[in-house]
């Protein structure tokens, strides 16, 4: 198959949410000796930015968005190895660190923001729920992350928010860590009020906010 | 009174709202199709790991820590109900398995179950209410207005929770996620908080689980 061809097809599979295509594709390319990275931006990347183009248009809903991310996740989990195999490794985004603070149990609001922030070429650890304030930033230091998303589903757990951003403060890491918020009592106004740097209404938004703190 | 204990519950959520609390709002989608599909696959082993069980008592007013919501009832009823915590462990478990829509279809399935055994369980309460000779209230939880949150800690302190397997974190949320706790008051004459459609006078607008008005 034409390279031009392969990356269409990739770029289809994404968007018609087919994972044994996306799969089997992938391990095409690592058959034909194809420059991976390229592989990637030019044929993946390009269908998960056209679900995220169909979404915001109302054609896509989460269902879609949801199967396209594992489309891209298994992929990516073909790829990937095998650029770190040839001692190359993925063009990443930016290095994320996410979880639901402690107090909170709620992990699927926040599961969502991570696989879509995967699905678009971020570096996603996922520290799980009720997570201690402090591990964000040990965690963020340790990996020498861009951004700590922060998810909290309740008025009494928001407030963890808020002792993150503090906690950075106090670090003095504020400037070179950047904190976005999100869950279903947050606010955009809640995000400005505690320091934040974003808030993502959902999943989709806060890609493009954590696009846009990582190249401002 | 005695804590009353349930165990006997009916889950049966359609597919159809089910589609809808995933945000599929869109009349026709070959997404619609293929979805109900999935969950038609599902349903079975879903329906395995939902163990839902209640519990609930009735007290005086006077037994009440008097908080002006219980103002002008006779009797109280407090209740927990939980669907356990199979179904959203598997929920978890499917999603870092990278099959996050199953997850999500599970999940949501949780919700819908938990909130179809708090109905249940407010129906016997409001007929043992009738029985009783009084008009029952419509259910409320913690969080609902004028009852914070916190108040989960009196719910507690009248029901022993964990023996449903209900337990109270510090942050006053439960586990399992997929539980529910509430009251409805019992009043001597009728009143105008009855049973209403409590969606329609949610503010949560763009709630998924909202039904339609």
């Amino acid at each position: 198959m034409r390279v031009e061809d392969l990356l269409e097809q990739m770029k289809g599979s994404i968007i018609e949410g087919n994972k044994e295509k996306a799969e089997q594709l992938a391990r095409e390319a690592i058959a034909q000796g194809l420059d991976l990275n390229e592989v990637i931006n030019k044929g993946y990347v390009p269908g998960i930015q056209e679900v995220g183009r169909l979404w915001e248009e109302g054609e896509y809903f989460l269902p879609e968005l949801l199967t396209s991310a594992e489309c891209m996740k298994s992929a990516m989990s073909i790829l990937e190895p095998e650029l770190i195999k040839s001692g190359d490794k993925r063009i990443t985004e930016g290095k994320v660190i996410i979880g639901t603070v402690e107090g909170d149990i709620h992990d699927i609001g926040k599961n969502l923001v991570a696989a879509m922030l995967t699905a678009n070429g971020f570096e996603v650890i996922d520290l799980g729920a009720d997570v201690p304030l402090d591990m964000f930033i040990d965690k963020a230091v340790q990996e020498n992350a861009n951004i700590i998303c922060l998810s909290a589903l309740l008025t009494t757990t928001m407030i963890g928010q808020k002792k993150v951003v503090d906690m950075l403060k106090t670090k003095s890491l504020k400037e070179k860590i950047k904190v976005m918020v999100g869950g279903a009592p947050v606010t955009k106004e809640w995000a400005n009020r505690i320091g934040a740097d974003g808030y993502g209404e959902n999943a989709m938004e806060a890609v493009k906010i954590a696009k846009a703190l990582i190249n401002r | 009174m005695d804590i009353i204990e349930i165990n006997e519950f009916r889950v049966d959520v359609n597919p159809d709202d089910l589609i809808r609390t995933l945000g599929l709002k869109k009349k026709t989608s070959p997404k619609k199709e293929e979805l109900k599909e999935i969950i038609l696959q599902e349903i079975h082993e879903i329906k395995k790991l939902i163990k839902p069980k209640g519990i609930y008592r009735i007290i005086d007013y006077e037994e009440t820590n008097y908080h002006p919501i219980f103002e002008n009832a006779k009797k109280v009823a407090l209740a927990i109900c939980t669907i356990g915590s199979e179904l959203e462990r598997k929920s978890s478990e499917l999603m870092k398995e990278n099959q996050m829509l199953k997850g999500l279809i599970y999940d949501a399935y949780g919700s819908e179950a938990v909130e179809q055994v708090a109905c249940q369980l407010d129906r016997i309460i409001s007929e043992e209410a009738r029985k009783m000779g009084f008009w029952p209230s419509k259910r409320f939880s913690p969080g609902y207005g004028k009852w914070d949150i916190k108040e989960q800690i009196f719910v507690f302190k009248i029901l022993p929770g964990e023996r449903i397997g209900v337990k109270l974190k510090s942050s006053y949320m439960m586990e399992p996620r997929k539980s529910i706790s509430f009251r409805i008051n019992f009043y001597s004459e009728p009143v105008q908080d009855g049973k209403k459609n409590m969606c329609a006078e949610c503010e949560m607008k763009n709630c998924p689980f909202r039904k339609e008005e």
